[in-house]
């Protein structure tokens, strides 16, 4: 495909590797430890279970203007996404790569570093651990998690989310860890996924096959109205770009100051929410939406996403 | 219960292998499947593997998979293909997009 189709094409709809692809700059995408390199699970086929040659998970490097990007991008045709040990591994080591990157930017362009910094992108289409392999999963978990924080003072990590199967799980807690994260309406962001409330609590708590319902709770709008996700995007690969251009173009104090956690000053902010949600008791999300200024909450799901930025009134940040 | 792993050498035509030295294309989705096709100078042959978690379907493989390479005209190939449940005419039709891919084609 065409790297202008790619623009076009749906975020939704696109492969791991299309939206790797499409969200570096044209024709500068490398992708490393790919296909042909055939790091696939050990685990799997003991279980007679199908593999794939990437082990569910795009990962390489491109450039943005002159920011090497480090790109990670989950398929979650592949078994849901879900991360098992080469596929965390091959998380970690884009990770790392970052950081050394980091350090030679540093020595090389140590006045004009804003320029050359390096970037993790991370493109969520998981549930988190892989159950096949689930030691070796939670373990790659961990040591992402360990990874963001050496990121920390020296490279932005971003995080995309406008796939079919979401950010849950585990990875949900990764990716509210790092300090950007863009969303598509279609995009659904949480840590204990539908199905799992509905079959752990009951129908009553959570019901699984309400789609609206569970666009309301997790989706892309409500994140942003909430201040969970820092930017909303239409559902395209070239307005995900974009986005991050606009982002890599703003000094990385900036982007620190997206972060949702990760500071005393931001954890009493999120226990405020916490009484504050005990306070109110909200039945729907709509509730949470009136609540912050918007008068008219039934009319927000089916808004354009245009229509939506100009009109949404957001929870108003604590932390500056 | 562990992966059936299949082998299969067909006639292809010399010099009718893919531009570039290797292409990969396809998901390994349920009901989907992935191939690596890279190209080979062996007079012609075409070799392939199958990786898949179905037993009792080598026969049907080795029909489809005939078919491909005899109406693509291909030849000069290995081929690697992960599946996970493909029907036979989905593997069929992923095979030709993964060739037209490979060989620069739009699908």
């Amino acid at each position: 495909m065409r790297y202008s189709e790619l623009q076009r094409k749906s975020f939704l709809e696109a492969t791991a590797r299309e939206r790797a692809i499409g969200l570096t700059d044209e024709g500068s995408f490398t992708e490393l430890a790919g296909p042909r390199d055939r790091m696939m699970s050990p685990h799997l086929p003991i279980l007679g279970e199908a593999v794939s040659f990437d082990d569910g998970v795009v990962t390489g490097v491109g450039l943005v203007g002159e920011h090497p990007v480090f790109v990670i991008s989950q398929e979650g045709k592949f078994i849901g996404g879900a991360v098992g040990e080469v596929h965390g591994a091959k998380m970690a080591g884009i990770f790392r790569l970052a950081l050394t990157a980091y350090d030679h930017a540093a020595q090389e362009h140590p006045h004009d570093l804003e320029r050359y910094r390096p970037a993790v992108v991370v493109s969520f289409e998981t549930g988190g651990v892989r159950l096949h392999e689930a030691n070796a999963g939670l373990l790659a978990h961990a040591e992402i998690m360990d990874l963001i924080q050496d990121t920390k003072g020296k490279v932005p990590v971003i995080s995309l989310i406008g796939s079919k199967v979401g950010c849950f799980g585990g990875m949900g807690f990764v990716a509210a860890a790092t300090d950007v994260i863009l969303m598509s309406p279609q995009g659904r962001l949480g840590l204990t996924g539908p199905e799992v409330i509905e079959q752990e609590i009951g129908k009553e708590e959570f019901d699984a096959s309400d789609k609206s319902l569970i666009s309301r709770t997790t989706g892309g709008k409500h994140k942003y109205i909430m201040c969970d996700c820092n930017e909303l995007v239409e559902d395209r690969i070239g307005a995900f770009r974009d986005a991050l251009c606009g982002l890599l173009n703003r000094p990385y104090s900036s982007l620190c100051r997206c972060r949702r956690i990760g500071s005393y000053e931001l954890v009493r902010e999120q226990m405020a929410l916490v009484r504050l949600a005990a306070q109110l008791n909200p039945s729907d999300s709509k509730d949470i939406w009136r609540y912050y200024g918007n008068a008219e909450p039934d009319l927000i799901p089916e808004m354009e996403v245009k229509e939506f930025l100009k009109t949404a009134h957001r929870r108003p940040r604590e932390v500056e | 219960m562990a992966l059936v792993h299949l082998k299969f050498s067909f006639d292809g035509i010399p010099g009718a292998s893919i531009p570039r030295e290797w292409s990969h294309s396809g998901v390994v989705g349920s009901g989907d499947m992935e191939v690596l096709l890279t190209r080979r100078e062996q007079n012609g042959r075409v070799n392939v593997t199958v990786c898949t978690p179905v037993s009792g379907f080598d026969r049907v493989w080795e029909l489809v998979l005939r078919r491909f390479v005899a109406e693509s005209g291909c030849g000069d190939l290995e081929l690697e293909i992960n599946d996970n449940n493909a029907t036979p005419f989905v593997v069929g039709l992923r095979l030709r997009q993964a060739l037209l891919e490979a060989r620069g084609g739009e699908i």
